[in-house]
């Protein structure tokens, strides 16, 4: 059974339209000239008469040359489709006959393009998807970086905001924001209060974003000008959640922190505040604040947001924020010494940290799909071998070279093709896990969808994919000659010495790819490793942490707020289990203050910047509850109360950096914004250092405020023997027997917390070494199959050799050093590939050196051994020949 | 032969080439040397127009060509039935056969209408 229609012309060339025509045209006058010649006529006469019988020949001929080409032209498309119809059926039935290669075929490419699409899916919603404002590109951050100190990412103080809006010129609009704080939500006649968030905003600042309420009048920038403020918006999922969507929730009244407030406007779905999410949002105006000579330039704790002018470039934006910055300093030397001011794009902002990370996922995923596909040639060529002698046959039956090759290629974008609708299916399972785990991670805004765009590009990546691996094996047969392949009397598995280097080739280039990808991933286990194995310096085993919000209304003094916390770790203590109970501002790894740092006697000179330090306010029993050990000194005690000196806790890192001669207990210190009229505090103890910033690896230095004298924040902690789970009922209980108003929420043991801050670490990491793996096996396979191959081809000459008195050593000799030599140039490009990884991860990495030989070495260790087991089989088969059964 | 006057439709060439072919594979000349013998000459329409009506057929698929060799060794492309031009050859004579009843009938009426003098 052939594979083409029988060609109608039985071998005449086809030949061009008009003289086709010509020859039909001519032939008819030419009988019609005998036919009046045999009546007659003179050869003149004849000839005319036919003419005239006929009519406009040239007429004719045209007409019928033009419908000619055009019968033709459908022809051909009408071939071309039933030759594609084959072309598919036939491939179908090629991978029904290898059901094993095709499936592999077919999981390996899924896995392959499934995770392509999926990181594309991500690195579209986070990088290339439009951020949820009106003409997102227009949009800048303003930041306040603090010079020469880590924090180059600041928030603006409202003086600070108040000379830019005078000064600046480049921007259309500002708009000013306070980060999302925790509040007390009361709706209309309800009685339990809920947990949510509420942030401050300019009126301003939904006008700079091009955002509208979608129901709702919103904010009027008179609402800002109260002191307090009485209307609110509320998001798109709070207003679903809480109201349950109902258009009746504008103008309902609901209690936030006790007060009642009026919703105004509920906000689009899609919209996002440019930090953390957030369910309400209050009104703020600046010019209220401005009043206080202290804070109005020593707090800072605004984010700005500002749209450029038409015509006005990043850079000349930035610049002028730079030139405003520098005049502020000059001009407030107190407050601004040391502080710049600059400006990013919005999108730089909200993508932060992710950008490289993604980046890295991208290159890595790439590369295990550039390895898929090394590895599928590789197969498609043997079995496009040991099918050489179909093929031959089907050339000798008049199947074209190229007909033939461009089945084979449909062949493999079949199997592509197939694999990537079932890579796709992965990759909207695997995004929806990543939508769970990835929270943090994560920018607010992005989606995490595949789209119709990411599933377009999925599809040409298959198609690229078929396309790549399938052309060298499709290749590869239009030049075999059919003739000699029949005559060849060796069995089908043997190769030609070119298909030998093009396997050779594709192994090599696959082992450099692995290796990369395996250097890649091991250094960066190493930092995630380096990162969470170094001391956090207390004991997070056996501690309950909850927080709670104790209204304004009710517990709005120091002493109140003392009384309350006393009368509470009064009944935390007494539960059973219950070592120490404590308050404290923050808990490790999430602790946000700092404040200013003030020595007595020790002014800081002009060009210094003073120093911000981090700063929590903690009860008595805080360090007790955390277990973190005191070095010297003492910590709180009850008489640490607001009547008494004021007093303060340091850590080792701070007292060792600033008295390095050891005399920080005793020392007297300002913290803050600098305010003469108050009174110095008195340095009492120093305790161990804990680890506040995972990234980090040296500890922050850290200062401690006594909660009786500074009563913010508003964190639990409670230490129990067993499992500190197990108190969260009868902490609730306790806590509702003082006072049933004060909520208690985020309840989570202290190794959940730290599990949290670590996870949005080793989730890049997991994903790169699952990456890893699997380019590990799919080169281990790679390898396997080569030296399988090799074996085999000279499988004859061994059994010569072996009966000449070869030991079995030597022919192993032999078939490694072939295949060996393949590796070793895959290992030599593979440094190559090593030093570009390590280049790209250099901002990636914590505690590691970028070429750190622990995580090299053992990369190339891993792929070694996978290696070394992959050619064992085919090594010891090809020693094992048997010389008789070769030769006959 | 088929004379421009003669005011037949594009039709009637096509069904007249259909019934030629229906006799077996003929090339061009053939088929209007038979319509000719078979008409005794009398539809004249211009012979070339026979063509373009040939291979619009052969667009529509009624009719198949192939290039073959005459009894005197000549190239002549002959032309023969599909399937498909079997059956539109059925269904045209029928379809012509009916017209020709009718329009006979019509004109060799003996009865006059009501609005008649």
């Amino acid at each position: 059974m052939t594979d083409r229609k029988p060609n109608r012309d039985y071998g005449f060339v086809k030949r061009k339209p008009q003289s086709e025509v010509d020859d039909e045209l001519h032939f008819h006058l030419e009988q019609r000239i005998k036919a009046n010649i045999e009546k007659g006529m003179s050869p003149d006469d004849a000839r005319k008469a036919a003419l005239e019988r006929f009519g406009n020949v040239n007429g004719v001929r045209d007409e019928c040359a033009q419908l000619l080409t055009e019968d033709r032209k459908a022809e051909a498309r009408r071939d071309w489709l039933d030759d594609l119809r084959q072309d598919v059926r036939f491939a179908g039935r090629a991978a029904v006959r290898a059901p094993v290669f095709s499936l592999l075929a077919i999981v390996t490419l899924a896995l392959g393009i499934g995770a392509n699409a999926a990181v594309f899916g991500v690195v579209k919603s986070v990088l290339l998807d439009a951020l949820p404002y009106a003409r997102s590109g227009e949009l800048m951050r303003l930041y306040c970086p603090w010079r020469g100190t880590p924090n180059q990412k600041g928030a603006l103080s409202v003086g600070t905001m108040s000379d830019v809006r005078e000064r600046q010129r480049a921007f259309t609009s500002l708009g000013a924001f306070m980060g999302a704080r925790d509040a007390v939500y009361l709706s209309e006649g309800a009685s339990t209060p809920q947990m949510v968030k509420s942030m401050w905003i300019e009126p301003q600042l939904l006008r700079t974003l091009g955002v509208l309420p979608i129901r709702g009048p919103g904010f009027r920038d008179e609402d800002a000008l109260h002191d307090t403020t009485t209307v609110v918006m509320i998001s798109y999922g709070a207003w679903q959640r809480l109201f349950a969507g109902e258009p009746s929730a504008v103008g309902k009244t609901i209690r936030l922190n006790g007060i009642p407030r009026t919703i105004v406007g509920v906000l689009p779905r899609s919209f996002v505040p440019p930090e953390e999410p957030s369910d309400f949002f209050q009104p703020m105006g600046l010019a209220l604040q401005m009043g206080n000579p202290v804070t109005v330039r020593g707090s800072h704790n605004l984010g700005v947001i500002a749209r450029r002018k038409p015509g006005t470039t990043e850079a000349s934006a930035r610049r002028e924020m730079n030139a405003i910055g520098a005049e502020l300093e000059r001009l407030y030397a107190k407050d601004n010494t040391g502080i710049e001011l600059t400006a990013v794009s919005l999108r730089d902002a909200m993508v932060g940290d992710t950008r490289g990370p993604l980046l890295v996922l991208l290159a890595s995923a790439a590369l295990v799909l550039l390895i898929t596909c090394a590895n599928l040639a590789g197969a498609l060529l043997s079995r496009a071998i040991s099918r050489r002698k179909e093929f031959a046959v089907r050339v000798a039956l008049g199947a074209g070279r190229g007909r033939l090759a461009r089945q084979l290629l449909t062949e493999s974008v079949l199997l592509a093709a197939l694999g990537g609708a079932a890579g796709l299916a992965l990759a909207m399972g695997g995004l929806s896990l990543l939508r769970g785990l990835a929270l943090n991670v994560i920018p607010s805004y992005a989606n995490l969808s595949l789209d119709t765009g990411a599933i377009v590009v999925t599809f040409a990546l298959a198609l690229a994919t078929g396309i790549a691996f399938g052309i060298g094996p499709a290749m590869s047969v239009g030049r075999a000659d059919p003739q000699r392949t029949l005559r060849d009397e060796t069995r089908g598995t043997s190769e030609s010495v070119r298909s030998r280097r093009m396997r050779g080739v594709l192994v090599a280039g696959q082992i450099a790819l692995c290796v990369s990808l395996l250097a890649a991933a091991g250094l960066l286990v190493r930092s995630l490793i380096a990162m969470t194995s170094a001391p956090i310096g207390f004991d997070p085993d056996h501690v309950l942490t909850f927080t709670v919000q104790p209204p304004n209304a009710t517990y709005g003094s120091v002493e109140a707020r003392n009384q309350l916390y006393d009368r509470a770790f009064e009944r935390l203590n007494a539960l059973p289990g219950v070592s120490a109970a404590a308050v404290v501002s923050g808990l490790p790894t999430q602790i946000q203050s700092s404040n200013g740092l003030f020595i007595q006697d020790a002014p800081w000179a002009s060009d210094q910047p003073v120093p911000f330090i981090l700063t929590m306010s903690a009860s008595e029993q805080y360090f007790k509850a955390l277990s973190v050990p005191l070095v010297q000194g003492r910590t709180f005690t009850p008489d640490d109360r607001p009547a008494m000196p004021p007093v303060i806790v340091i850590n080792d890192a701070m007292a060792k950096k600033y008295w390095p001669k050891g005399n920080a207990v005793g020392a007297r210190i300002h913290i803050g914004p600098p305010d003469p009229k108050a009174p110095w505090i008195t340095v009492v103890g120093i305790v161990g250092n804990v680890r506040n910033d995972p990234t980090h690896l040296a500890p922050d230095p850290m200062m401690y405020l006594p909660f009786r004298q500074e009563s913010w924040g508003n964190t639990l902690v409670i230490r129990a023997s067993g499992d500190p789970a197990a108190l969260t009922n009868s902490a609730r209980a306790a806590l509702a027997s003082i006072d049933p108003m004060i909520p208690m929420f985020k309840v989570a043991t202290m190794n959940e917390v730290l599990g949290d801050t670590f996870a949005t670490r080793r989730l890049p990491v997991v994903l790169m070494t699952s990456f890893g793996a699997l380019a590990l096996l799919l080169a281990s396979v790679g390898v396997y199959a080569m030296f399988a191959n090799m074996a085999a081809a000279r499988e004859r000459e061994f059994g010569v050799r072996v009966a000449l008195g070869s030991s079995p050593g030597a022919i192993a000799g032999l078939v490694l050093r072939q295949g060996g030599a393949w590796l070793a140039l895959g290992l030599a490009i593979g440094t190559g590939g090593v030093v570009m990884a390590a280049n790209m991860l250099r901002t990636q990495l914590f505690g590691v050196p970028q070429f750190d030989p622990v995580a090299i070495g053992t990369a190339v260790l891993v792929l070694l051994v996978c290696a070394g087991v992959a050619l064992l089989v085919p090594v010891r088969r090809a020693t094992r020949v048997d010389p008789i059964s070769v030769m006959r | 032969m088929f004379d421009k006057d003669s005011g037949l439709l594009q039709g009637t060439v096509e069904l007249l080439v259909l019934k030629t072919l229906s006799w077996g594979p003929m090339h061009g000349y053939g088929i209007a040397s038979w319509i000719e013998t078979v008409t005794d000459d009398a539809l004249s329409v211009e012979e070339g127009s026979l063509y373009p009506a040939l291979y619009r057929m052969t667009r529509k698929g009624w009719i198949k060509a192939q290039w073959g060799v005459t009894e005197n060794n000549r190239r002549a492309k002959y032309y023969h039935l599909t399937a498909g031009g079997r059956r539109q050859f059925r269904e045209q004579t029928t379809g012509w056969q009916r017209l020709a009843a009718a329009v006979s009938q019509a004109v060799t009426s003996k009865t006059a209408p009501a609005w008649a003098k």
